[in-house]
């Protein structure tokens, strides 16, 4: 009797769920519609081929990207070059790489795009990446910026540098090691142990010098009480204001600093120039395993290394991939450098290490 | 729990044969009509059917513990977690306590006294609901970081502030209600036996408010013990970071999930704190209010009134919106929105279709359980549990939970041709009602079981069927709290990103999603626009929840 009243309720409510959510999106349940295309805005539909059925010649892909900066007007122009329509979704890069291993053979993304190498090698690892066989990728991107069986590549490099205030700096640290110097005690800007960059910073200096080695450069930041700053740009914020003195950033971030104020009173220092180099991050893309169009998606990779390559990079102030590649001019202010290419392969291994160390050493 | 905000009622001694406070809950069953008959086993099994369905995501991430990753906990328990539990209980503590003290004197304030802008700041002071807390954050943040300095901004303490501001409208609404709901009878019985206004304030309405005010503050809880946003701005470390920390910096998914199971443990103990706290006093409503007499306050009194008031509004709204603002002109006039796809419109739609499907789900399942479970009954609870777990779990959890599950089913291939769970609308929604359905259920909940077993013992003595009794008593009397359950619910989904962003489908980009591409590369700036209209669709949806309380007040007396 009771239950009467709730199931006219209940009828009539889930009608207008139905209705309501009908109207709004037509694919329920994950039909093949691309919303969000490339070469249109994303509140047009475009309905191109029918569910199952992939590509006819220039077809469409589907993208999960890590990296989502800028990224829209480069597959704009990738579609306007090939034909070739993109449909993407970004989101963190651990949280992409859940939903692909999770949705297995049933997955809807033909290339995954990571900004950082230990992400992308972690979905290496669970197999979720098909190893291509391309001339194109092989011949522009240096061997030590795509993985041994070329399941993943790097399309763009990013510095992790020193940062110091030109006002109050006279003789920066030059290495990694150099800002646990007792001299920048409460004069050091960290980003916390939470975020990526940190971690695969820290891999590298593991690879480089060995897991106890790297512990003690931990340590010696962190007896500097460094102040923990989760964003690059207000890391050089900091440094402008005189909250800190030196720090850690990315270089990109100066680029877009510069464009807004080009008296910036913050400088890079290159560390590590009379060894190993930079440490430098990669952008990646890759094809998965169960790529329904991997023709498409290899396209989509191979265009981004070449014709894509110099927007792809400047996009985001990142240095190329593809050594005869000038980047922007901006960064190329920035001066030369060597980098650390050759922790680059191995960064992904080594980040649980790294996250242990910084854990060991109470790295906020 | 909502429930309380809603209904006029006088607190009324219960009449002989209606179950006293004592032992009410057994024998209150006895009248109430929703939620307490025998039925069909149909629908039984449905009721099951979707407290189980609910309940899978979570129950996958508390499967884990079956295997412990021990070399993980140990690591853990030499390192971060010891920080991790004082971070969450500190910030536990101190939210709960200024969230208790703000929302109750501000409800006291505007509901006992009389002073200039009294009528509208009742209603202003409910709207920082419409914040999302990681906005509230990041404008702080930016705001105070020159003043402060960079160091000092970023502390557990102005953490629990911002919490506590963008948080005290739910032990506000609660105690408000419950104010407004005590009748003048029980104060004048103080009064006449010596007490001075004040003295009856801290002896008779804030005793009485009790069990509301418990309800607000367990809703408090949850949030602060699920918030994965604001924490980070903030370099706080909480285990709700650390689920996030572990599962992002090593890939461990299993440690990860046994992490947030900690969490849940933690919630269980709110939640047994709540019920303590309740006690065993049942206040419920005879169907006619008095209401408690306005004092007028007058020249400094009145002033200060104000003052505090408008200042909390200021800090809370006033403040962060004008700065919002402000960064959302500059972001036009240097032209700083392209880096998403998609207009103001676009977004807008999305968000306004995922909070209405997903509030309008959690309804219709939160009504179909609180009718036809019998929480009496130890699987009825059980049931109850279950259904509601999603809650007590950080919104990355419950997304990688259900995406676990769908998976699953996609892989059973039952679906038509090329049609997949994952990456769905459904799968989307599915997941929303996951993590709110408590909201819905709770607030359906306390509204039904607030209605007074001897206004229902009346209606079938006067030979109203039981049909009868709950259309046309139960559910009208528990209506208001039941559109404010749903009000709640969508101001949730609309603020909602973490299980948005990893299970929208193509063509999906919510409000929050804009906040989120902006403010993780941190360009506050270009974050504005889609932090303005949060705050505006908020805004209205804190109109129609204080319309739904209102309205619900007027239909009882």
């Amino acid at each position: 009797m009771t239950t009467k009243y709730p199931r006219h309720l209940l009828g009539s409510l889930l009608v207008a769920t139905l209705v309501l959510s009908a109207c709004g999106s037509d694919d329920d349940a994950g039909g093949d519609n691309t919303d969000t295309t490339a070469d249109t805005t994303a509140d047009t539909t475009t309905n191109t081929a029918g569910d199952g059925d992939s590509v006819d010649a220039g077809g469409s892909i589907t993208v999960y990207t890590g990296r989502h900066y800028g990224i829209e007007p480069v597959f704009e122009e990738f579609t306007a070059d090939t034909g070739i329509e993109v449909r993407f979704t970004t989101g963190n890069d651990p949280e992409l790489r859940e939903r692909l291993i999770a949705e297995g053979a049933n997955t809807p993304a033909d290339v995954v795009m990571t900004a950082d190498a230990a992400n992308i090698e972690l979905s290496a690892e669970a197999d979720v990446l098909a190893s291509v066989d391309s001339d194109v990728l092989t011949e522009t991107i240096p061997e030590e910026l795509r993985s041994e069986d070329n399941e993943w590549f790097a399309l763009s490099q990013r510095a992790r540098v020193i940062i110091a205030s030109t006002e109050r700096v006279e003789n920066p640290p030059t290495t990694y090691a150099g800002i646990g110097d007792p001299e920048w005690d409460g004069k050091l800007c960290l980003r916390p142990s939470t975020h990526p960059y940190t971690q695969s910073l820290v891999a590298s200096l593991i690879i480089a010098e060995g897991e106890e080695r790297a512990t003690e450069i931990v340590q010696s930041w962190v007896d500097n009480d460094p102040l923990y700053i989760n964003s690059d740009t207000d890391i050089y914020n900091a440094v402008a204001d005189g909250e800190c003195d030196v720090a850690i950033a990315n270089t990109y971030y100066l680029g877009r600093l510069l464009t807004e104020d080009p008296d910036f009173p913050v400088e890079i220092v290159w560390p590590e120039q009379d060894g190993r180099g930079a440490h430098v991050n990669v952008s990646t893309a890759a094809v998965t395993a169960n790529a329904p169009n991997p023709e498409g998606a290899r396209a989509l990779i191979e265009w981004l290394a070449t014709d894509g390559q110099k927007q792809f990079a400047d996009a985001n102030f990142e240095y190329p991939v593809d050594p005869d590649v000038e980047p922007n001019d901006i960064v190329a202010g920035f001066g030369e450098f060597s980098a650390d290419l050759a922790a680059v392969r191995q960064l992904g291994a080594n980040q649980p290490a790294a996250v242990e160390v910084l854990s060991a050493t109470g790295y906020e | 729990m909502t429930s309380t905000i809603t209904d006029a009622a006088d607190l009324v001694p219960h009449e002989p044969g209606a179950p006293t406070t004592g032992n009410g809950g057994a024998r209150t069953s006895t009248v109430s009509v929703i939620g307490q008959q025998a039925r069909s086993w149909t629908t039984t099994a449905a009721i099951s059917a979707v407290a189980i369905a609910v309940s899978v995501p979570v129950l996958v991430i508390v499967w884990s513990i079956v295997e412990p990753s021990t070399e993980v906990w140990e690591e853990l328990w030499a390192t971060r977690l010891p920080g991790m539990i004082r971070d969450t209980a500190t910030l536990l503590a101190t939210v709960l306590a200024g969230t208790l003290v703000l929302g109750t004197s501000l409800a006291w304030l505007v509901t006992a006294y009389q002073f200039p802008g009294r009528r509208v700041l009742g209603w202003l002071l409910v709207t920082p609901l419409a914040i999302p807390g990681y906005v509230l954050g990041f404008v702080w943040l930016d705001t105070l970081q020159e003043p402060l300095g960079a160091r000092s901004v970023r502390s557990i303490w102005l953490c629990a502030l911002v919490l506590t501001i963008t948080l005290y409208p739910y032990v506000y609404l609660f105690a408000r209600a419950a104010f407004r709901e005590q009748s003048q009878r029980s104060i004048d019985v103080a009064r006449s036996l010596g007490c001075s206004r004040t003295q009856a304030f801290w002896r008779v309405a804030l005793p009485m408010a009790r069990p509301s005010l418990a309800g607000g503050a367990a809703l408090v809880g949850m949030e602060v013990l699920t918030d994965v946003g604001t924490v980070r701005l903030f370099n706080v470390s909480t285990i709700a970071d650390g689920v996030l920390r572990v599962w992002f910096g090593t890939g461990n998914r299993n440690a990860a999930a046994e992490l947030s199971v900690l969490l849940i443990g933690v919630a269980i103990v709110l939640i047994a704190m709540e019920r303590l706290a309740r006690g065993r006093a049942r206040f419920t409503q005879s169907g006619s209010r008095t209401g408690l007499h306005v004092e007028r306050l007058r020249g400094g009194r009145a002033i200060i009134a104000s003052t505090i008031g408008w200042g909390v509004f200021t800090i809370a709204v006033a403040l962060p919106v004008y700065r919002l603002i402000t960064w959302a002109i500059e972001a036009r006039r240097t032209d700083q929105t392209a880096t998403v796809a998609g207009d103001l419109g676009f977004h807008l739609m999305s968000s306004l279709r995922v909070a209405a499907v997903a509030t309008l789900t959690c309804l219709a399942l939160g009504l179909l359980l609180v009718a036809g479970l019998n929480r009496r009954r130890r699987s009825g609870a059980l049931l109850a549990r279950m259904a509601t777990l999603g809650y007590t779990v950080p919104g990355p959890v419950v997304a990688i939970g259900v995406l676990v599950t769908l998976a699953a089913i996609d892989r059973l291939g039952w679906l038509p041709d090329g049609w997949l769970l994952i990456g769905s609308f459904i799968g989307l929604i599915y997941a929303l009602v996951v993590r709110f359905l408590a909201v819905a259920y709770q607030g359906i909940e306390s509204s039904v079981g607030k209605v007074s077993p001897s206004v229902v013992a009346s209606a079938r003595t006067l030979g109203a069927g039981r049909f009868r009794v709950a259309t046309r008593v139960e559910l009208p009397l528990a209506g208001a709290g039941i559109i404010a359950a749903a009000v709640l619910v969508a101001i949730d989904t609309l603020k909602e990103l973490p299980i948005t962003l990893i299970l929208r489908p193509f063509g999906t980009e919510t409000l929050p999603i804009w906040v989120w591409q902006a403010t993780s590369e941190s360009l506050w700036v270009q974050a504005a626009v889609p932090s303005l209209a949060i705050v505006a669709v908020g805004m209205v949806l804190v109109a129609a929840l204080l319309w739904a309380l209102e309205h619900g007040a007027e239909t009882v007396s």
